[in-house]
């Protein structure tokens, strides 16, 4: 196994230049107005629809190790927050390309570490003053009368709705859309199949970043909702926290306020503010248009016709449940049981009567079920489909591939106690209580969606929740259910941190309006070891480049949710306009409080040019706390991990097979 | 038919040093360990090129664990180091490095290598003499009642290693935690012959530094385990839980034969008949008022199943690495059979609960009183996570080879720097007989002795990064890091605040001269002092007994190296 080194620590260093090359796509993902991408696969001709930088980056080719660290972080941020992937990105892209003009300018290494490192932490402090806790944002939206119009399609809706229309239209070409934006007598939601209700003036409505709009301008049909949503006391709190995080997604929003209701309810009982994640499950269901997403209590799923048939047999029967947590088939073990390799078996006395021996498992395991009365077996693996028929046959509904917290809830409500193999099962296992039915949708309206049928299982008491996402555009499908999963993660995390950021460039403003002060205070940074024993004015003349760099990320990023929102018609004008800002911020004696003043008044970098001036009372939006400043400090490790690395040390690979590569050269061998 | 062929000759390589391809690959692999060292050290990026996981680091026994060297001079070099890596965790670039200039710097001279070795013995002799006297000015000694110097060392390891990813808060939480976590380990009542314990390191990667914790006893991962829900144990009479441990898998396929077959008759199970002992197993643990049973590998669920009802609780997949720790901390003696069950093997706990971290689940053992404690390490990314796992391994090490040894060495440079200043001090004043005791003229013991001094500072001068002057003083010996791109002046005063190790400011004119390269005049030096005040907080500290062994380690590494005349390959 022979090493090559590469040498990677030039002035224009090779692993931030793939660091800016991979994040560069993520740009467009930026702020509440998306644009999507179609990934193609050259050698299947195959395509994706993606919105995010967890599938963009799952996308591209990461084979190099600066474009493996980058998966690895983003990953990272998405296992914990699910949220903030795109503004890492982002930051990683812009810092990376920061750094690199630093190099330029001949800052060492250590410096540009030790300040950026910094200078972020100050940051990170300096934004606290700016978290609002969750009670205050309960309290002060519930003042607020949030309009919850389901029907009315605005935001990233209507985006999608003339994707649905004219799909080539749609993408890419968000200069189009910006101009149907801003013409009031345009309605492009048109021929769609849903009802384009007059709201349509302006597109952003619960924009993140600009220009709310006035409540008057909803029109109010709540419908599909008032079973959770009739009580606006109750769940008003939760509920418009759930709007606030939402940055303009009408769909998931609505999910997500009547899953804050629905839990409110029982935290109120358990005692305990926090949302219950692993209470909730998602289902899609293609072919039915996206108004009729809802949340439903219970698990739903989807099942062949058969199945189906099997639950009009149960009608209002409670049913008797059991839970497994394998795979259910004759050849499963539980894992780590290794298969006997070298057993052999004789027979001496051949019995003809014996010959179908593999049927005996199957009766065997029928006998089981029935002599214990079980009605749903609920799998967390596959199952036999020879036994599958037999269950049908006897009227026992199986579902096979149920994940874990399904398992888990139905186990807490019915008493069944998940179990490997059925040869294990006593009564005791068994669970009582559960019930079965078809899914319908809100208007009653007939699930034929080919060759599933969606139905609802649940059990008294059972706390469990479905999101049903319902898309007439399979290629949606993913995209609605990681919007979804990304929402619910925002309010589980802004209830778990009990705090929130005001939202819209807020936070970000004062970031930089943070470094001026600090360009200008020369001991402020620069304590760090690495960098203790160098004089001050050495440091300060590196200070402000490094500084400038650190700010150049967040400026980047304001300007390109300007630019990506059309509130700027290019990152000049925008940059410009978040100068123009900060200049503002400088003037007044505290800049945390201009930030927070212009939040109240409906949107930090407003330009001014709001269509509604008057409506004095708009829409908050808010951010979560911890997956912002993570997302800052992940994407700030992962560059400057990579600015640190001067070698690449190639492990594995023979030596011919680098010295035939084309970049042989490149490599030095010990 | 076959084919026989001539057996090759083996290839004899005559004065390998002399080779250019030896050279090279030396220059190659100290240019690299050089690159690496200190805290604003450069890291490497160790992967397989086609998408494998990425190792970023700047450590010793990562960067020496993942070359495979082919010149067998380096096998011979990297064997060594990686030998007292193995010995002490720290110190391991040190060494490297140190042996890398030495053979360098002794290579180029024109004397006799039995010469240079045997000059050279007696230099290392004096540096070993003196780092060991009273009278060593750059060594402290450790006060284990007071925590300020134990603070000095844990952090001085924890950022010398730059993929930590680590900042201010995060280095002052982890410095703690290690020092808490080894504070479990030491016993509270000290017998004749005492034992430290151990610190089980357990992995949260994803999450924030400042999440990790320590706590005492041990944790097991149990994913399957139900939050919120009260945990009822069994007890016995004493109110204590009795444990049991299997280190032999309860999977129930024991009755697999390692080699040849097994035949059985139609209708038998050798399943059944496994999962039956197991059964029976079961019971007697039952009987016999078990409360807590864990095995090393995998339990029959069934097996689980009946523990369960009967009010046991059953944790599985421990891993070997815990194997010990847990038979440590229960007194259980881990069982290799399921058929034979003695009640000698049991243990106890005082007391078991479940944890959680991020996402997840562990069951947390708590003893009565002990010396296992476990380290949660947290950290974001997974690469930064490896390399804070051998840093904090390391930090562990150091501090139970300081309590053997309450010393440690000035970092920074200044050890190394002090020590050469103190070597051209003692080389200028050696009585003449010396001379005639090693067999040698006085101008070569000077030019060995340079050469031993030029490498101990190529060590202190690798600390720094940045093309920036790195100086020594004629009053302490210590070592002085200028900035790069600094303006040229005449007052050095003006441009270093600090030295290496922390210990000197500069208030004073010391006396800096550069610290590089062959210079053509000699250096007149005095004898080192001490710095008449001692300051203790914010030092930059290293391991005493890893620092001598590395010097040690270097030069007989080196020696060895330039003593080789031939090299005999087997071309077969």
């Amino acid at each position: 196994m022979p090493m090559a080194f590469k040498d990677v620590n030039t002035r224009r260093h090779i692993g931030l230049q793939q660091l800016s090359s991979l994040a560069s796509p993520g740009r467009t993902f930026l702020g509440p107005m998306k644009s999507h991408k179609f990934i193609v696969d050259e050698s299947t001709n195959q395509s994706t629809l993606i919105c995010s930088a967890v599938r963009l980056i799952e996308s591209l080719d990461l084979t190099s190790a600066a474009g493996q660290l980058l998966n690895e972080t983003i990953q990272a941020q998405n296992k914990e927050f699910k949220t903030g992937m795109s503004t890492l990105l982002f930051l990683v892209g812009a810092w990376s390309n920061a750094v690199m003009e630093c190099l330029q300018q001949n800052v060492p290494v250590p410096a540009i570490v030790s300040v950026m490192s910094e200078g972020l932490n100050s940051c990170c402090e300096r934004v606290q003053c700016l978290q609002i806790p969750i009670h205050d944002v309960k309290k002060e939206l519930s003042e607020e009368v949030i309009p919850l119009n389901s029907r009315s399609h605005q935001g990233d809706d209507c985006h999608f709705n003339k994707c649905l229309v004219s799909p080539l239209a749609g993408f890419g070409s968000v200069a189009s859309l910006v101009k149907a934006a801003g013409d009031k007598s345009s309605s492009v939601l048109s021929g769609s199949g849903v009802t384009a209700s007059s709201c349509i003036t302006k597109k952003l409505t619960h924009s993140r970043h600009f220009s709310p709009l006035g409540k008057s301008h909803f029109s109010s049909q709540q419908d599909n909702f008032q079973g959770y949503l009739s009580d606006p006391c109750g769940c008003c709190g939760l509920g418009h926290l759930a709007v606030a995080l939402s940055h303009g997604n009408q769909t998931s929003m609505k999910l997500l306020q009547s899953i804050a209701a629905y839990q409110q309810e029982r935290a109120e009982c358990r005692g305990s503010s926090q949302l219950n994640i692993a209470e909730i499950v998602t289902c899609c269901l293609l072919g039915l248009p996206e108004s009729y997403s809802c949340v439903s209590p219970g698990f739903v799923t989807l099942v062949s016709p058969e199945q189906a048939t099997v639950i009009k047999h149960f009608a209002d029967k409670s049913l008797r449940i059991l839970l497994m947590d394998g795979d259910l088939t004759e050849q499963y073990r539980h894992l780590g049981f290794n298969r006997p390799r070298n057993v052999r078996t004789i027979l001496e006395h051949p019995n003809p009567q014996e010959s179908r021996a593999g049927d005996t498992w199957l009766s065997r395991m029928l006998d089981v079920l029935m002599s214990l009365e079980v009605n749903v077996v609920l799998v967390k693996g596959n199952v036999c489909e020879n036994l599958m028929e037999g269950c049908i046959a006897s009227r026992i509904l199986v579902i096979g591939c149920v994940v874990w917290d399904v398992l888990h809830a139905f186990g807490q409500v019915t008493g069944a106690q998940a179990v490997t193999y059925l040869s294990q099962l006593n009564a005791s296992c068994v669970g009582s209580g559960a019930w079965a039915e078809l899914w319908k949708a809100s208007d009653g309206r007939a699930m034929d969606l080919g060759e599933l049928v969606p139905v609802r299982l649940g059990a008294g008491g059972i706390p469990l929740l479905t999101a049903v996402l319902t898309t007439a555009l399979p290629s949606r499908a993913q995209l609605l259910e990681d919007q979804f999963w990304t929402l619910l993660y925002r309010l589980h995390h802004a209830l778990k941190d009990g705090k929130v950021f005001p939202g819209g460039g807020a936070v970000e403003l004062l970031c930089l309006s943070h470094i001026r002060v600090l360009a200008e205070q020369p001991q402020r940074l620069g304590n760090d070891k690495a960098v203790r024993e160098l004089p001050s004015p050495w440091l300060a003349e590196y200070k402000s480049i490094v500084l400038q760099a650190l700010a150049s990320g967040w400026k980047q990023y304001l300007s390109v949710v300007l630019c990506n929102t059309a509130k700027a018609g290019s990152e000049l004008e925008a940059g410009a306009s978040v100068d123009h800002h900060l200049q503002k911020a400088a003037a007044c004696a505290s800049p945390s409080a201009y930030v927070l003043e212009e939040f109240r008044r409906g949107g930090v970098l407003g330009d001014g040019s709001d269509p509604f001036p008057d409506h004095g009372k708009t829409l908050k939006v808010f951010d979560n706390v911890a997956a912002k400043t993570e997302a800052w400090r992940r994407a700030l490790d992962l560059v400057l991990l990579v600015l640190q690395t001067d070698t690449e040390i190639i492990t594995g690979l023979q030596r011919n097979q680098l010295l035939n590569s084309h970049v042989s050269s490149e490599f030095m061998f010990l | 038919m076959s084919r026989l062929e001539a057996k090759k000759p083996p290839l004899f390589i005559s004065e390998p040093l002399t080779r250019d391809a030896v050279s090279q690959s030396l220059s190659l692999l100290s240019g690299i360990l050089k690159s690496s060292y200190g805290p604003a050290g450069r890291l490497k990026q160790l992967h397989n090129g086609v998408g494998g996981c990425v190792c970023t680091t700047s450590q010793s026994s990562a960067l020496l664990g993942h070359l495979s060297v082919s010149q067998p001079v380096l096998r011979v070099l990297t064997a060594s180091v990686q030998n007292h890596v193995s010995r002490f965790s720290d110190c391991g670039l040190f060494t490297a490095i140190l042996c890398c200039a030495f053979i360098e710097n002794f290579r180029s001279l024109n004397v006799a290598p039995f010469t240079v070795i045997k000059i050279s013995k007696h230099l290392l002799s004096l540096c070993m003499d003196y780092l060991k006297s009273e009278a060593c000015a750059c060594r402290v000694s450790v006060d284990f009642s007071n925590v300020e110097t134990l603070v000095c060392l844990v952090r001085s390891i924890l950022t010398s290693k730059p993929a930590c990813m680590l900042n201010k808060t995060e280095v002052d939480h982890l410095t703690m935690l290690v020092l808490k976590a080894f504070l479990f380990t030491v016993p509270c009542h000290v017998e004749t012959n005492a034992i430290l314990g151990k610190c089980v390191i357990v992995p949260v990667k994803g999450t924030r530094v400042v999440d990790s914790t320590v706590l005492p006893g041990l944790l097991i991962e149990a994913p399957e385990i139900q939050l919120g829900k009260p945990l009822a144990v069994k007890r016995t009479g004493s109110n204590a839980i009795k444990t049991a441990l299997f280190s032999v898998s309860m999977a129930g396929d024991g009755f697999n034969p390692e080699e040849g077959t097994i035949a059985v008759h139609h209708g038998v199970s050798l399943e059944a008949s496994e999962l039956n002992e197991l059964l029976n197993l079961g019971k007697q643990l039952v009987k016999d008022e078990v409360g807590l049973v864990m095995c090393q590998k995998v339990m029959h669920p069934c097996l689980k199943q009946y523990l369960k009802e009967n009010g046991v609780i059953a944790v599985d997949r421990a891993g070997l690495c815990l194997m010990e720790p847990l038979g440590r901390l229960t007194g259980s003696k881990p069982m290799a059979s399921i058929h034979s069950l003695s009640l000698g093997c049991y243990g106890s706990l005082k007391d078991l609960c479940f944890e959680s971290f991020a996402s997840k689940h562990f069951i947390h053992l708590i003893p009565e009183d002990t010396v296992i404690c476990s380290l949660i390490l947290c950290n974001r990314s997974e690469t930064a996570w490896d390399e804070l796992k051998r840093v904090c391994e390391t930090a562990e090490h150091v501090l139970q080879l300081t309590m053997k040894e309450p010393l440690a060495l000035l970092g920074g440079g200044c050890t190394e720097t002090h020590l050469a200043s103190y070597i051209r001090h003692k080389s200028s004043h050696l009585p003449a007989n010396t001379f005639k005791d090693l067999d040698c003229s006085q101008t070569q013991y000077q030019l060995v002795s340079d050469g031993f001094c030029h490498s101990l500072e190529t060590v202190a001068r690798s600390l720094g990064h940045n093309n920036g002057e790195v100086l020594t003083d004629m009053v302490y010996g210590h070592c002085w890091f200028v900035p790069s791109g600094s303006p040229c002046v005449s007052n050095w005063a003006d441009l270093v605040s600090k030295c290496g190790c922390g210990m000197n400011s500069n208030t004073k004119d010391l006396n800096w001269r550069f610290l590089q390269g062959q210079s053509s005049s000699p250096i007149i030096q005095s004898c080192p002092k001490e710095p008449s005040e001692k300051v203790t907080d914010l030092l930059t500290l290293e391991c005493f007994a890893a620092k001598c062994s590395g010097l040690q380690v270097a030069l007989e590494t080196a020696n060895l190296i330039l003593d080789l005349s031939y090299i005999v390959e087997d071309q077969n």
